[in-house]
């Protein structure tokens, strides 16, 4: 008899255990939360990289001066991927000059965009289609008075137990006229990962 | 009666597994403080939603100017624990008719703060209209699951 029960006890125990694993679950996150997947280079990191790019440029003197009484036109050159992981560092420029549009201080060309406006004005110009007194005509875009542009570092350490990674991204505005950088910052971020006992 | 042991033991240890193995939804609760305006005594607008962290965390200090047309803050976080917190903060921007400015885009940001210290961190206004902010600040969740 207690045979029985210690066997039905044991099934029980191995189907309780057994419905711990293999479930899956899907559920929406919030985007804006610190995330910590993993040591490489994340959500987290592009949104602080971008808010605190964006806030130094912001609150510089110099910048105050430049948009006292009018909106600079910035053009934003690739960022450059120093670092040994596959970045897309396009995304940290488009968050960047993003949040600098929607400031209203800066106005923005996009140079990523020059062969689709080109075939465009193309379009409006020779296809025949375009009533040509509304067609939009070459030659009548502002050029950009400045050039952002920078580059993304890293440094990466590990030992059996632990794994640092350092990152450094550093931005700069060039007065395109003068050649001079008007403008400069670099932000770190570290992050570790390290080996803990697991716990109960 | 012997026999009785190994089935308490199992029982135990099943329950003990059963009770471990379970999603722990993590503590998103912190400390805060609701819309204060530029000049406005901050201590005034703070909340505790989450009394253990509170115990170990105090904000200290909330600075704010107005900066090249934008809002910008300085809040300075004090810690009076031994051990180091890992914590997340953020900030909301409203215009002057209470409305959210890039409602849900302002995003948290990390902060490591070691036993004892006092740190600053800095955050500015996404626009020129922003005229109150609020601001919270709660621990960086590590644990989702427990086995």
């Amino acid at each position: 008899m207690n045979k029985i029960i210690l066997a039905t006890t044991l099934s029980i125990a191995l189907v309780a255990l057994g419905g711990c694993t293999n479930k899956s679950v899907v559920r929406y996150g919030d985007a804006t939360a610190v995330e910590t997947t993993n040591i490489s280079f994340g959500s987290t990191d592009l949104q602080k990289v971008a808010g605190q790019m964006t806030d130094s440029l912001l609150l510089s003197p110099v910048v105050g001066t430049l948009t006292a009484n009018t909106r600079p036109i910035l053009f934003v050159e690739s960022i450059k991927n120093k670092t040994s992981e596959h970045i897309d560092t396009e995304s940290i420029t488009d968050s960047i000059s993003t949040k600098l549009l929607r400031s209203g201080k800066f106005r923005f060309v996009d140079m990523g965009r020059v062969a689709a406006v080109r075939e465009q004005l193309e379009f409006q110009q020779s296809s025949g289609l375009v009533d040509t007194s509304k067609a939009v005509a070459f030659g009548q875009q502002v050029g950009a008075q400045y050039m952002l542009y920078g580059n993304l570092a890293s440094i990466v350490k590990s030992n059996k137990d632990q794994s640092d990674v350092y990152y450094k991204f550093t931005l700069r505005l060039m007065d395109l006229k003068s050649g001079l950088i008007e403008w400069a910052d670099e932000t770190e971020i570290r992050k570790t990962k390290e080996k803990e006992f697991v716990s109960w | 009666m012997n026999n009785k042991y190994p089935v308490m033991l199992v029982l135990i240890v099943t329950g003990f597994f059963i009770s471990a193995c379970k999603n722990v939804p993590p503590v998103t609760s912190g400390i805060g403080s609701s819309q204060i305006a530029p000049g406005q005594q901050y201590s005034k607008h703070l909340q505790i939603d989450n009394k253990q962290l509170a115990a170990k965390l105090y904000i200290s200090d909330i600075k704010s100017r107005s900066n090249n047309d934008f809002l910008q803050l300085n809040l300075t976080l004090t810690s009076r624990y031994k051990k180091s917190l890992q914590l997340q903060y953020q900030f909301q921007w409203f215009d002057q008719d209470g409305f959210a400015i890039e409602a849900g885009k302002s995003p948290w940001q990390a902060l490591e703060l070691h036993g004892m210290q006092t740190a600053t961190v800095a955050g500015l206004a996404p626009s020129t209209k922003v005229s109150t902010f609020s601001l919270y600040v709660r621990e960086v969740p590590e644990k989702f699951f427990k086995y």
